[in-house]
């Protein structure tokens, strides 16, 4: 009778875990029917937001590779003040947060008179701009170190067999540093563009109308929060893998016949 | 033939310190054209940065430095047309590695001293057949062996028709059945005439091919005599033990501590020079008297051990 009994609970204890899973199962489906509806009615916002994003991060990569090359240069120059002065510019902006930097530059610029001309495509060009330039600033102090920890991690015996040809300190660093250090820098630097897609999140906060900006706009009206963050996340994840991709491609095409 | 050649490099109390290690101690001395230059002593002596202030490459505390004539250590000077004079050959080699053997070996006379390129070319490629390097033209140094990468690298710095070669510690680095191929190229430059100046701890080179000997020790030039003498008279006593560690152990094969070769440093003023090598130098020496297995014997009293025996034997002893 006992094990009559104990074979049933056992039984019904297999039949529960079934009936959650089903049940789980179905609410998922609910899940994704909902992703579903809202994709279809508010596509055009999410499409928005996107095309915001990639204008972002795509002016913020171009901004702050070239200022990061120029800060790189000054603080591996022999002029002391300049050296000085990028290591301290680097510092604070690898030191603080993003937000800050942003809320900074977004409420100070206007406050010291600097103002954006505006620009017909984009409109309220001036939170672009002073998001922009914000995330420009930030990711020029990582590339900076991206790049000078690149040059340095090249043997120094290169430099030195150079110098002792007779090569001056420039021509050793163009012909025969530099051409090794990019092989050392390019992944990293991949890594800093896709962070810069995901780090252009944060610019919402001020109003720039980006793809999470517009996620927030969506979800205050259809109240169905995860749905729409779903949405959100995918796109971004669509953008970072893409752009990891044509880095890998980048870096294989680089090394190929080399080894 | 050596006091009628001009004076290339002179020294005048070269002085360097990292922080508050002195390494090199006003050190004076001078080098004549076509002498052929080993310096020899214990790591930490200063030997490698003695080179390494020939050629600027580290900036000497006080002292100058006079390469025919003209003091280096001057600030208006220009150290890149004088390095262009000196040749450096590197313990590790240091090939451009972006660059195959042919664009390493023309890089610098095309770019500095202006030469065409296919003059370049053509001048790198009889060079390279004179090593036996010919057929690695397009390669890159990651494909080429320790040796190979060296030979290059003398080559490199022969390209640039220098009048000094310094060669710091350029078989260090290598195999030892790698170290006869660098050590004959070398040997024929001498032969040459080139002037060189050679931080090596190959001894047999020392001895053989070099015409004078610097002993370096503490940051001090302690001996400065022509090899032979060095090598068969050696006068000061951190001379000798380090040619006792150096020279003795390398024939016998042990490590400086055993008693075979304290036995041996106390009862031989001299001894025969290092491991054996495929590579023989013509040699104008007597015959060198080794301890025989009887005599060592007698000296520890004990019974000895097969490898002891095959060491006094002068067979080589691999650990």
């Amino acid at each position: 009778m006992n094990l009559l009994l104990s074979f049933g609970q056992t039984v019904q204890g297999y039949w529960n875990t079934i009936a959650t899973a089903i049940q789980d199962f179905f609410s998922q489906m609910t899940f994704f029917i909902n992703v579903g509806k809202t994709l279809e009615k508010y596509y055009g916002f999410f499409l928005e937001g996107t095309k915001n994003t990639l204008i972002i991060a795509f002016f913020t990569v171009l901004l702050g590779t070239i200022l990061g090359v120029l800060m790189a240069m000054a603080k591996l120059s022999g002029f002391k003040p300049l050296k000085w002065l990028a290591t301290a510019y680097i510092e604070f902006f690898r030191g603080t947060p993003l937000l800050v930097q942003l809320m900074f530059i977004f409420y100070g610029l206007p406050m010291i008179g600097v103002k954006f001309p505006d620009v017909s495509f984009i409109p309220d060009f001036q939170r672009f701009a002073a998001g922009i330039v914000a995330m420009s600033l930030n990711s020029c102090a990582y590339v900076a170190e991206i790049i000078r920890s690149g040059i340095q991690a090249v043997d120094g015996g290169q430099m030195e067999a150079a110098r002792s040809l007779g090569f001056t300190r420039g021509q050793a660093m163009r012909m025969v540093v530099l051409p090794q250090a990019v092989k050392n820098i390019l992944p990293a630097l991949g890594n800093e563009f896709v962070t810069i897609i995901k780090e252009s999140s944060i610019v919402s906060v001020i109003g720039i109308a980006d793809l999470m900006y517009r996620t927030n706009g969506v979800k205050a009206k259809n109240y169905k929060t995860l749905e729409c963050l779903f949405i959100a996340a995918m796109i971004y994840f669509i953008m970072t893998f893409i752009g990891g991709r044509l880095i890998a491609l980048m870096e294989r095409r680089m090394n190929r016949g080399r080894k | 033939m050596d006091a009628n050649n001009r004076e290339i490099i002179r020294v005048e109390g070269l002085t360097k310190c990292f922080g508050r290690l002195k390494v090199l101690d006003n050190i004076s001395i001078s080098f004549r054209e076509h002498e052929v230059v080993s310096v020899i002593g214990p790591s930490g002596g200063g030997k490698s940065t003695f080179l390494r202030c020939l050629n600027l490459l580290e900036t000497p505390t006080s002292g100058s430095i006079f390469f025919d004539g003209t003091d280096i250590c001057q600030k208006k000077v220009n150290i890149n047309r004088y390095r262009e004079r000196m040749g450096m050959v590197f313990q590790q080699f240091n090939l451009f590695n972006n660059m195959n053997v042919m664009q390493n070996l023309t890089a610098a006379p095309i770019k500095i001293k202006r030469m065409e390129p296919a003059k370049a070319a053509a001048k790198a490629e009889e060079l390279l057949k004179r090593v036996g390097l010919l057929d690695k033209a397009t390669a890159y140094p990651a494909q080429l062996s320790g040796g190979q990468k060296q030979r290059i690298a003398i080559v490199r710095a022969l390209m640039m028709n220098p009048e000094v070669m310094l060669f710091d510690e350029p078989t260090s680095a290598l195999d030892p059945e790698m170290i006869g191929e660098v050590l004959e190229v070398m040997k024929r430059l001498a032969e040459e005439g080139m002037t060189m100046i050679v931080v090596t701890h190959e001894m047999r080179f020392a001895r053989e091919v070099s015409s004078r000997t610097l002993f370096l020790d503490g940051g001090h030039v302690e001996e400065d005599r022509p090899s032979h003498d060095l090598f068969n008279s050696p006068q000061s006593p951190r001379l000798i033990s380090f040619l006792q560690k150096v020279g003795i152990t390398a024939q016998f094969g042990g490590t400086s501590g055993d008693v075979f070769s304290a036995i041996c440093g106390m009862q031989i003023p001299r001894f025969t020079s290092s491991k054996p090598s495929e590579f023989s130098f013509a040699s104008d020496e007597k015959s060198i008297r080794r301890p025989t297995t009887s005599f060592v014997r007698r000296c520890l009293k004990t019974p000895i051990s097969a490898r002891t025996h095959a060491a006094v034997r002068g067979k080589g002893v691999l650990f």
